[in-house]
């Protein structure tokens, strides 16, 4: 078996703020194939856009960064400053959460687009570089003569479709997706993750895709993982995940987003007591076990470690 | 049974843009409507409106049969006041006044409307029903020391002190996590079960009016386009448009994908005809009649909202041949 | 209403021990205890007779003395003594810069408010209002009125008062828009609340940290305008500010004479005023917003 394109062993990240340390990520391990999707699911405070993040070191200094990321046979955490910066984007490009504020407002989306491919020195002038910017914007869905608007100037869809053909400039290996359809409207969310598949598709790529929306993330990714507390508490084959969660976590958070049709969520709306935990301040044990349905005694001894639940399938729960 | 609340024709224009252009609504007592769609469709102008955040340049409301008082301007424009009708807002961090306790954030609508009998009791009341409890720990808190679940229950006591007979909630969970959505939204068809309230939920959420809602009224462009009971509607839609974006639901079953082009239209620009029109994948399948198809173009199907059944502002819908 | 007390001496807690922990912000409230003390005790420290050029001159002073000759700091050309002209001067700066941030904070909230909150064209008037005045060429206007009024303390402080508002007009006004557009004014709205309710419950309270923060930023601005007209042949003839002390020093040739303790001490107590006023300013900004971003 060919080594994964990106693998996660042992990831853990602490945070230094004014009222102490923060664990936001504590010991998470993943692996993803090439020309795979993985699908990572979870609400505030679960560590997912830190553990994004940190795949190309884009966390604050002075952030505790332990474990080992692999990206492309690179080892991210031990890399030079000036492999860092080849490898950016081009091994791996990240498409952020929240379009307006990711891109410069004073700049055309064409400059941004072809930013990348200057920086890189994969062309060497700002010619041909805007002509390849063009190009980039057609294959996403646009017009090419809309690559001298300003961000401003353009839809929420049309600002996230600049970010996908920016984070496609140097054609990267893998693709991190933290958030993209979250502010969208239903159809423009449809038209994006088709744009996203497709392009998958075309250039083999492998997207790790991140997100709060557990219905999405089946539509689009092959394997699903769900992060609680900083840590992986259940993992699989998407469909099957979702469908028929082995955690209690899991079948919650899946509840939330009924199925149109399904008569035992008509006037039955579902959810959890409590809120998500802050990072600073976990529950002993297990740290789902306030809001669990299903809690015993014996879930507040010691955190759950992933166990075997099914082919390919894992979970943290003792009852699994 | 006689409706609680009317809203009948009303338009809200900014210059040449009609946000909303022709909408007509009713609204039951002890029922929940959700009102679906799009950014631009105008469903938030419109809840604002209803709640006499926004002036609007024509039509009427009533509430309870009385035509809402309203101060008329020199452009007549209208704004409707009526303490019977309250709202919940999107983000309940910024709802709240990030100085003022929450005992002053529920009491403020008292105080406000002058009712300065047993005020503490009401405040610690309306929290205690809104899932706070015990309400007196809650009195001294700032907002900054709380959960955004329990911001948007304090909005939700705030807004249920002043005893309305009308509950608006402008998508009430889309800033919630998902796994509290829940029982903020079973806070809230609790109380149309147990007090009667009529709730007009806006939301983007298709699940959201699964979950909770009698009614669903489907936004276009500043029009209503299909509206009719939830399984009705989500189950068997008849206009194309809502038939488009349950197939892209990601939590639909089996619908095959009719992802639209391009994006709503801006709205100084409305096409002619039905302003659905050119985007339309009926109409671009080709398998319409050509007298209807030509409908399409040229004539605006008109005003729905107010039927006691389901209603889709389609001409394929309404000149469909009636079935034997 | 007890919790209202009781929130309000939390937030002052707060507030009190965000500041003990600004080391500037403590520097510059010692050096204000330092010159407030001094001021209030002027009788105490120096013979207000001191200042009267007759009386020294019938006391024997000697003229032009060193520090070492004649008292802490020496005397000037009409053998009037420095410290005395030091210690009440301090009075006489600080009174004239309060007062006058009190007028310009009060007319510049005012304005603020009243332009923000009502827009259009209550805005549009106020706001050509104020740039009228904030193109006023200062001196001239100064002059003018100082001609025209008369050179005493209270018109100084008129001077700048009306010259100095529209600055915090406009930045008042700017909070003001923002905290306009919070969701919780709409709240406020849809629960009935008119203009007053609003204004005094929800607009107030988050614009009050920026003005205060303003104020106190505002004061070495006023000392400072007070000094340059005094220096300039202004101010009052009867009152003994520093800027006074600064121009008759300049003009009585104390430069010539290398007469440092003439002119050294008011200019060092102006540096230390303006400082510590602007450091004590600077913290509460910072104090004051955060609690102003207010969203998570």
């Amino acid at each position: 078996m060919s080594e994964p394109l990106l693998s996660l062993e042992d990831l853990t990240i602490t945070y230094h703020t004014s009222s102490g340390p923060v664990p936001a990520v504590r010991g998470v391990s993943l692996y993803l194939a090439r020309g795979g999707s993985l699908g990572l699911a979870g609400e505030s405070g679960c560590g997912k856009s830190t553990l994004a993040n940190s795949l190309l070191r884009l966390l604050p200094s002075g952030t505790d960064v332990s474990g080992r990321i692999r990206l492309d046979g690179n080892d991210v955490l031990d890399l030079s400053p000036g492999r860092l910066r080849a490898v950016r984007w081009t091994a791996g490009a990240i498409i952020f959460q929240g379009a307006l504020h990711a891109l410069n407002p004073v700049q055309t989306v064409g400059e941004q687009i072809a930013e990348p491919l200057l920086v890189h020195e994969i062309l060497d002038s700002r010619q041909v570089a805007r002509s390849r910017a063009a190009e980039l914007l057609e294959r996403v869905g646009m017009p090419a003569a809309r690559a001298n608007s300003y961000p401003h100037q353009l839809s929420g869809g049309q600002r996230q479709r600049v970010l996908i053909a920016m984070a496609l400039a140097c054609d990267p290996l893998l693709l991190i997706a933290d958030e993209p359809t979250t502010a969208l409207d239903l159809m423009v969310q449809a038209q994006v993750l088709a744009l996203l598949e497709e392009l998958r598709r075309e250039r083999d790529l492998t997207l790790l895709f991140i997100t709060h929306d557990l219905s999405v993330l089946t539509y689009i990714c092959e394997d699903l993982a769900v992060m609680y507390a900083g840590r992986i508490v259940e993992h699989g084959p998407s469909g099957k995940v979702f469908a028929d969660g082995a955690h209690p976590y899991t079948r919650a958070l899946s509840a939330a987003f009924p199925t149109i049709g399904d008569p035992a969520a008509r006037m039955a709306p579902s959810g959890l007591g409590g809120d998500p935990p802050t990072p600073g301040n976990l529950p002993v044990g297990c740290p789902f076990h306030p809001r669990c349905p299903l809690a015993e005694e014996r879930c507040l001894v010691a955190e759950p470690e992933l166990r075997p639940a099914g082919p390919d399938r894992g979970a943290a729960c003792i009852l699994v | 049974m006689n409706p609680l609340a009317e809203v009948e024709d009303l338009h809200i224009h900014f210059g040449p843009a009609r946000a909303v252009d022709g909408v007509s609504l009713k609204i039951m007592p002890g029922e929940v409507l959700a009102l679906v769609g799009e950014s631009g469709s105008g469903k938030t102008t419109l809840v604002r409106a209803i709640q006499g955040l926004q002036p609007s340049t024509a039509g009427t409301m009533r509430l309870d049969g009385t035509t809402s008082a309203g101060s008329v301007r020199k452009h007549i424009r209208t704004i409707f006041h009526d303490p019977g009708v309250q709202m919940v807002f999107q983000d309940p961090t910024g709802a709240l006044n990030p100085r003022q306790t929450v005992y002053e954030i529920v009491a403020e609508g008292l105080r406000i409307s002058g009712q300065v009998t047993d005020e503490e009791q009401r405040v610690a009341m309306a929290l205690s029903r809104a899932g706070l409890r015990p309400p007196e720990s809650f009195f001294g808190r700032f907002p900054h020391e709380i959960s955004g679940g329990q911001k948007q229950r304090v909005v939700i006591a705030g807004a249920m002190v002043m005893e309305p007979r009308l509950l608006l909630a402008d998508e009430p969970v889309a800033s919630l996590d998902a796994s509290i959505r829940g029982e903020i939204l079973a806070l809230l068809r609790g109380l149309v079960d147990d007090h009667g309230l009529a709730v007009l939920v806006v939301t983007h959420d298709l699940g959201l009016a699964w979950n909770i809602a009698d009614r669903v009224a489907v936004m276009y462009l500043g029009r209503i386009v299909e509206t009719g009971p939830t399984e009705e509607i989500l189950q068997r839609p008849r206009h194309p448009y809502t038939q488009a974006l349950l197939s892209v639901v990601p939590e639909a079953t089996g619908l095959e994908q009719q992802i639209l082009t391009g994006e709503i239209p801006d709205p100084a620009r409305i096409p002619t005809g039905c302003r659905f029109h050119p985007r339309c994948p009926l109409l671009q399948s080709g398998t319409l009649s050509p007298e209807i198809a030509r409908r399409c173009v040229d004539d605006d199907p008109g005003i729905i909202g107010v039927e006691d059944v389901a209603a889709a502002a389609c001409w394929a819908v309404i000149d469909a041949p009636q079935a034997g | 209403m007890s919790l209202a007390m009781q929130r309000r001496r939390a937030t002052a807690a707060r507030v009190g021990k965000q500041f003990r922990d600004s080391r500037s912000g403590m520097i510059g409230l010692g050096i204000l205890a330092v010159f407030v003390v001094m001021a209030l005790a002027a009788p105490l420290l120096a013979d207000a007779n001191q200042l009267n050029p007759v009386f020294a001159r019938n006391a024997g002073n000697p003229q032009w003395a060193t520090p070492g000759e004649f008292g802490p700091l020496g005397t000037d050309h009409i053998r009037r003594s420095v410290w005395a002209q030091f210690v009440w001067g301090s009075r006489v700066s600080l009174f004239v810069g309060l007062a006058a941030t009190v007028l310009t904070i009060l007319i510049g909230s005012v304005i603020g408010i009243v332009s923000g909150f009502f827009g259009r064209r209550t805005d549009a008037v106020l706001m050509r209002l104020t740039e009228w005045f904030l193109v006023i060429p200062f001196l001239p206007l100064a002059i003018v009125l100082a001609s025209v009024l008369g050179r005493s303390v209270w018109n100084i402080i008129f001077v700048i008062g009306i010259t100095s508002w529209p600055s915090t007009a406009r930045l008042v006004r700017a909070q003001v828009l923002t905290v306009k557009q919070r969701l919780f004014v709409d709240r406020a709205k849809s629960l009935g609340a008119g203009g007053p309710h609003i204004v005094a419950r929800h607009i107030l309270p988050n614009v009050s940290g920026l003005i205060l923060a303003n104020a106190t930023l505002a004061v070495p601005v006023s000392i400072l305008t007070e000094t340059t007209l005094a220096f300039l042949g202004l101010g009052d003839p009867a009152s003994a500010s520093w800027g006074k002390t600064l121009e008759e020093a300049f003009a009585n040739g104390a430069m010539i004479r290398n007469a440092w303790w003439y002119f050294v001490p008011a200019g060092l107590g102006i540096l230390a005023v303006v400082l510590a006023f602007t450091l004590v300013g600077r913290t509460l900004e910072e104090i004051a917003n955060p609690r102003l971003g207010g969203d998570r």
